[in-house]
């Protein structure tokens, strides 16, 4: 005990005069995406927090994660250039919104499953983290794309088995816009974030 | 001593932690300066030279859009009703025992197309797993893949003409089968061919005990599934481009492997 503290002490110590926080707790992209992932699933796992009150932690937890402006941008490519800027700040607000919507609705459904984190690829000051969802006996392969802002890592894709969120999104919300135009796009976010929203909390079927 | 100990350290503690947080505040700021500078520098708009976007050809969209309409129908109403009331008469193990003969009863098809594409590995894998597992597996009913043991990726034939160049031609979507392409469908029908079920060659079913035997397939597999299609069906603006786009995804991934 006394050892240990000793050392902790030690570490603490290091850190507060040497001021390397940044070198021993700014940690590398796979550190904090299993933080960020453990904390959901604490979150999730001890049920203490129920319905709206969990929504809201989970999509504080969300939005320190990851980076709806990028995610923005890389969805709408060359009509990102094109739009104003209202436009833009209202892609970008809705895009989270409906991001985070559905993606608490599918957490929500969580029931044991297991998440490894295998690998990291660093280039630069971007990064792959690839992780492994185990469920059931089905294991779905969940790679995060990660960009690096002052000592932090951000995910600005996610690829669930071999498909890319954003390249999906890109593609699709292309078309729309294309063919209807912003209103139209900001009409259709609008209808399906007020939808999901109504849906009752962690409604799904077990196998 | 020990306790004089402890409360030092949770005072140390303490302290690093206020201060960490006050820390965390400025490098917040950084960050926002920072990314500034890095959002300058890369043009986040553009995707990266290796990360070509997918462009789908879909010249009979008014056609797939309504065998997407009439998939759905199928699914809601036939499909997913009868997947429900066998899953409560049929307890999970049993149920993935069911996948699993129907998974061994293909390798045929697998192993033949991990051949073509001459991944020699793969395809031993496959023989040695297929032996296995319909001898002590009891005709396939237990999966005894090692744990240790990564299973060969799921060959197809249109997965072959993919690896030798052949490009995926429109999108289709095919009744009942569902998403696909030019491509792939013509590589479903030469699958077929193998495939023990609907082969011509061996079995020799009639075409009723084979339609039979693939819907109980198709409805197993369904009963395993955790509502995937519903969920894409609330999250998603479009589900057709959600699904169309996916599919694409994920064929041109499994070509690559």
């Amino acid at each position: 005990m006394i050892i240990w503290s000793k050392k902790v002490l030690l570490i603490v110590f290091g850190c507060l005069v040497f001021g390397v926080p940044q070198a021993i707790c700014a940690t590398s992209p796979l550190e904090q995406v299993r933080v960020a992932v453990d904390q959901v699933i604490e979150v999730l796992r001890q049920g203490e927090l129920q319905g709206e009150a969990r929504r809201k932690v989970l999509s504080k937890l969300l939005r320190s994660r990851f980076d709806f402006y990028i995610m923005s941008q890389r969805t709408l490519g060359q009509h990102w250039k094109k739009a104003t800027e209202q436009e833009q700040d209202e892609f970008v607000r809705l895009y989270s919104e409906l991001l985070e919507a559905s993606y608490i609705g599918k957490i929500e459904a969580y029931t044991d499953e297991t998440v490894d984190f295998n690998s990291e690829k660093i280039d630069g000051i971007r990064a792959v983290v690839a992780t492994v969802v185990h469920s059931n006996n089905t294991d779905i392969p969940i790679d995060y794309s990660m960009v690096k802002k002052g000592d932090d890592w951000f995910v600005y894709d996610v690829v669930v088995e071999d498909i890319s969120l954003i390249k999906n999104y890109r593609s699709s919300y292309g078309e729309i816009v294309r063919k209807e135009g912003y209103a139209g796009l900001f009409e259709r976010m609008r209808k399906k974030i007020a939808e999901l929203h109504e849906q009752p909390v962690g409604a799904r079927e077990k196998t | 001593m020990p306790v004089k100990n402890q409360i030092i350290l949770l005072l140390v503690v303490l302290l690093a932690v206020s201060i960490d947080s006050t820390w965390a505040g400025q490098m917040e700021d950084d960050s926002a300066l920072a990314s500034a500078t890095d959002q300058s520098e890369v043009d986040w708009t553009e995707l990266d030279e290796d990360d070509q976007e997918l462009e789908v050809w879909d010249p009979l969209e008014p056609f797939n859009r309504s065998m997407f309409w009439f998939n759905d129908k199928l699914y809601f109403y036939l499909l997913k009703p009868v997947a429900k009331s066998y899953r409560f008469v049929a307890p999970e193990p049993a149920r993935e025992s069911v996948s699993n003969f129907f998974h061994n009863l293909a390798t045929p098809v697998r192993f033949l197309n991990c051949l073509l594409q001459g991944k020699g590995h793969d395809a031993a894998s496959e023989l040695a797993l297929f032996m296995i597992n319909t001898t002590f597996g009891i005709v396939g009913l237990f999966d005894l893949t090692p744990d240790d043991m990564v299973k060969p990726d799921a060959e197809d034939f249109g997965q072959t003409l993919g690896r030798y160049g052949t490009s995926t031609g429109f999108y289709l979507v095919l009744p009942v089968f569902g998403p696909s392409n030019a491509r792939d469908a013509v590589g479903l029908v030469a699958d077929s061919l193998t495939h023990p079920v609907p082969s011509p060659f061996y079995l020799k079913m009639k075409p009723l005990e084979e339609a039979g035997i693939q819907t109980y397939d198709r409805v197993n597999e369904l009963s395993l599934d955790k509502d995937t299609y519903e969920s894409i069906k609330k999250d998603e603006l479009d589900p057709y481009l959600f699904i169309r786009n996916a599919f694409m995804q994920k064929r041109a991934a499994k070509v690559e492997k």
